[in-house]
């Protein structure tokens, strides 16, 4: 067996970064070269010399951040060398171009997951099966007490919620990013048929998504000076950012509530203070995580993101799968 | 149908923070469902359903049996979930391939006196029989509530003046009215709930149960307006607050509870049965020094009340007294609406004649409480302070002109606790003590409301007992939310008495507060979470004192 120096990819400075290549894979501080699997903040910093990424992710970025880095793009399943290391891109299913990274190497495939989910998502590239040697894996929500409901279950939830309310504005928070764009899309195939508005943040969004190519349901930017009345019985989409805090002043008679996988766990709806939450995640769950380690017919595994704990033990005690721990 | 329904109620009820809403979607539930299964929703919603058919510990397993699931890995989901009910209902979750849903249709009736009792008839192989056959027939939606039901931890944000107001406002009927109806044993029937809701006022029917409690304020700056004369002053003592009933010839005794407690105190039952008149009165339970005439720590009280018929040792041990501090009823009038002042003569007529009764001595048992004379707003302050000198808390003011209202009616009781600052706040995280102390959670904080969610407001590690930091330790561990390195936070249940020095402006804390010397002064097993202070309480707080 080989010693973690060994490995194509390992844990430095608690970064995924391979050394033959020499790069990072959404490394948290200033590096050299960067590939970035999707536009989420906490995927990326700023003062990276270049990055690679998809072209969706890219232009996202550059949306999200002002076009002022250098980023190179490649096309899903176009495989670049670096160093004599094959590249490519995958739809990983997390958001708009959003992907795996495989890198191959003298016949030996790794895999990065990124953030990925298996679940039906209309904005964005199906996730894609990818056979390999060895597997990272992202693991946020690795516990077998995480099952999605079907995302159009959701949204009647949530279509319910605001029509069971007419007399009250609805404060829906979402991550702008991603999350947002989804909901819009599935909630629009909903029997509510009132007024949607959104945040700048994610109207900004909205637009990049339009911009390539995704249908996303126009709504209409929020302003402070909207007459409360016009606001009754409207969803109003919010970054999670401005729950807390003199923001909620500016609305009346308001009933909120927390899009996040999450909200599958009573305590945390409790404790989350907002008044319902919704269970939606753009990660996979527990039986995802399972198919996606399986379908990859990876033999060895490393996790990451996440509480890997129960996961591993899980894999290795009945699926006889080997678990990887980094040395981080 | 009536189970869809009270489980949508169930989840509403979880998810709106108004009360008036609240109060809306119970008065819908009441309007739509039949008598019985309002009933048994009323006896659920009041938390009166704690009856535990298995243990959280019993279900856990035998999921883990039926299904081929890992025990080490229900109990990781634990950790995050933190409770037993919700574990497995989440992991049932498209587990159960039945697709007969032929319990679809149960009432909440039907799963409450029938399907759910039934089991404890059986024994252990065809009780999990019974269990996974009702897993697999019942809908998804209805797992939490039969598993939290069987696993008697059925809880959910309402309290039992929510369920008043609903009923009360129902049926257009006063709320005290409804809170007395409340009261005590209430056992669901069809009986029980068309006696909640009757529009008639039976007095008869009434009178086995206690007046609803009037509750004191904390003191407020305006009092100090007023003049001296206008109120009556008495020591807040640190007991059990009751009332002692006798009505034709029956003595009951209850606390603010809620709770009947005769088994506990049968020599106070008996003494009182022997007195001649009927009566209501109001006043508090203490372990009580006779010598000294002062009353014992709270703590031996503890001792009495979770025993059930005390022998005599323990009665000798633990000597108690009920002091009263009202009279509200008098053979069968009640007098709730007089004057307080009024009140207190005829307390004290009543007091010396049944004391000068030679066949029956009630002076070891019984007492009126004493007044205090302050002669003017300061010299009540020299009092209050040294109330700490004969165990008391303080002093309890009560207007001399005011009528027995229910409930915290404001501005006419109010309690001025003695320094140090205290405030009763809920246990929401611990981390692990280092030294003689290592191996146990003994570093605490604690958490005060606001609006619905806890805030925590101060750590403290000093002031229980070596045999209490065992004891908590051992639920600290059963009742884990989630461990961040040392840090466990914790389920939000037990409340505890923090006494500080001083309360100021802190930008630092999320609370918007800062105490110094924080201290454990008392575990409040009597109270529910729901009973700890508020953020605001503890504004309040802040600004008596500067």
């Amino acid at each position: 067996m080989r010693t973690k120096q060994e490995y194509l990819i390992r844990y430095k400075d608690g970064n995924l970064y391979c050394e033959l290549a020499d790069i990072w894979i959404d490394p948290t501080k200033p590096v050299k070269k960067a590939l970035i699997t999707h536009a989420h903040f906490d995927h990326f910093t700023f003062g990276c010399e270049e990055y690679i990424s998809t072209k969706e992710t890219a232009i996202l970025l550059k949306g999200r951040v002002g076009g002022n880095i250098k980023i190179k793009t490649f096309e899903y399943g176009e495989e670049f060398k670096i160093n004599g290391i094959n590249i490519s891109f995958h739809p990983s299913g997390h958001i708009l171009g959003s992907s795996q990274i495989r890198f191959i190497f003298a016949e030996e495939k790794w895999l990065i997951s990124g953030d990925f989910k298996l679940q039906k998502d209309e904005t964005c590239k199906q996730f894609e099966i990818v056979k390999t040697d060895y597997l990272i894996s992202e693991c946020t929500f690795g516990l077998p007490i995480f099952k999605w409901d079907e995302t159009n279950k959701i949204a009647n939830d949530i279509s319910k919620w605001i029509t069971n309310s007419p007399e009250k504005t609805s404060l829906l928070f979402c991550y702008s990013l991603g999350k947002a764009q989804r909901l819009l899309n599935e909630i629009s195939q909903t029997n509510f048929k009132g007024n949607i508005y959104s945040h700048e943040s994610i109207h900004k969004m909205n637009n990049s998504y339009k911009k390539l190519g995704i249908d996303i349901k126009d709504t209409i930017k929020i302003e402070n000076k909207k007459k409360i009345d016009e606001l009754k019985g409207s969803l109003i989409l919010l970054p999670p950012s401005l729950s807390k805090g003199s923001y909620l002043k500016n609305f009346k008679n308001i009933q909120t509530a927390f899009a996040s996988g999450w909200m599958s766990i009573r305590a945390l709806r409790k404790r989350s203070g907002y008044d319902k939450g919704f269970a939606i995640s753009d990660h996979a769950d527990w039986d995802g995580i399972l198919e996606v380690v399986k379908n990859s017919e990876a033999k060895n595994v490393f996790f990451h993101h996440g509480d890997s704990e129960a996961l591993s033990k899980y894999l290795v005690e009945k699926e006889s799968i080997n678990v990887l721990l980094f040395g981080k | 149908m009536s189970l869809k329904k009270f489980s949508e109620l169930f989840g509403d009820l979880d998810s709106i923070n108004s009360t008036n809403n609240k109060i809306e979607v119970l008065k819908k539930y009441f309007l739509s469902n039949e008598p019985i299964d309002n009933s048994w929703a009323i006896y659920l919603l009041t938390g009166k359903s704690n009856k535990r058919f298995i243990s959280g510990r019993y279900l856990k397993n035998l999921f883990s049996q039926i299904y081929e699931y890992p025990e080490w890995l229900i109990d990781t989901c634990y950790l995050k979930v933190g409770d037993s009910a919700e574990v497995i209902t989440l992991l049932l979750k498209n587990k159960t391939t039945s697709r007969n849903k032929k319990l679809s249709n149960i009432s909440l009736n039907e799963l409450l006196s029938k399907t759910i009792p039934e089991l404890s008839n059986l024994n252990e192989e065809e009780k999990n029989l019974q269990i996974k056959n009702i897993w697999e027939r019942l809908p998804e939606d209805y797992h939490l509530i039969f598993n939290k039901i069987l696993t008697g931890t059925f809880r959910v944000g309402v309290s039992i003046g929510l369920i008043t107001k609903s009923i009360s406002k129902l049926i257009n009927i006063d709320e005290e009215i409804i809170s007395h109806r409340l009261m005590g044993n209430f056992k669901p029937s069809i009986d029980s709930y068309e006696f909640l809701i009757n529009k008639n006022i039976n007095l008869q029917e009434l009178n086995s149960k206690p007046f609803p409690f009037l509750l004191a304020n904390t003191i407020e700056d305006k009092i100090f307006k007023h003049s001296i004369n206008d109120f009556q002053f008495e020591w807040k003592y640190d007991g059990i607050r009751m009332q002692l009933i006798k009505r034709s010839g029956n003595v009951s005794l209850w606390t603010r509870g809620q709770e009947l407690v005769n088994e506990s105190f049968p020599e106070l039952v008996e003494k009182m049965s022997h007195i001649k008149d009927d009566f209501v009165l109001d006043g508090e339970l203490l372990v009580w020094d006779f010598k000294e005439q002062i009353a014992l720590d709270f703590s031996l009280l503890q001792k009495r009340i979770n025993r059930k018929s005390p022998n005599r040792a323990i009665q000798i041990k633990y000597p108690i007294i009920f002091i009263a501090y009202d009279l509200l009823e008098i053979n069968g009038r009640d007098i709730r609406e007089i004057k307080l002042e009024n009140r207190r003569i005829e307390l004290e007529k009543y007091f010396s004649k049944w004391q000068n009764k030679r066949e029956n001595n009630i002076s070891d048992i019984f007492k009126i409480c004493d007044l205090i004379f302050p002669k003017d707003w300061l010299d009540a302050l020299t009092y209050k302070e040294k109330s700490r000198e004969n165990n008391t808390e303080g002093l309890i003011i009560k207007k001399k002109t005011s009528i027995y209202y229910s409930g915290r009616k404001k501005g006419i009781w109010w309690k001025y606790k003695v320094d140090p600052m205290q405030l009763d706040a809920v246990l929401i995280y611990a981390r692990g003590g280092s030294g003689r102390r290592a191996g146990l959670y003994t570093d605490y904080s604690f958490a005060l409301w606001k609006d619905q969610e806890l805030i925590k407001f101060a750590s403290a590690y000093s002031g229980l007992t070596n045999i209490e930091i065992k004891e908590l330790d051992k639920w600290i561990r059963k009742n884990t939310i989630e461990k961040f390195g040392p840090v466990r936070s914790l389920k939000p249940e037990m409340v505890f008495e923090i006494s500080f020095e001083k309360i100021q402006i802190s930008k630092r804390h999320k609370s918007g507060i800062a105490v110094r010397f924080p201290r454990i002064t008392k575990w409040r097993k009597d109270k529910k979470i729901y009973d700890a202070d508020s953020l605001e309480n503890a504004y309040k707080l802040m600004k008596k004192i500067s």
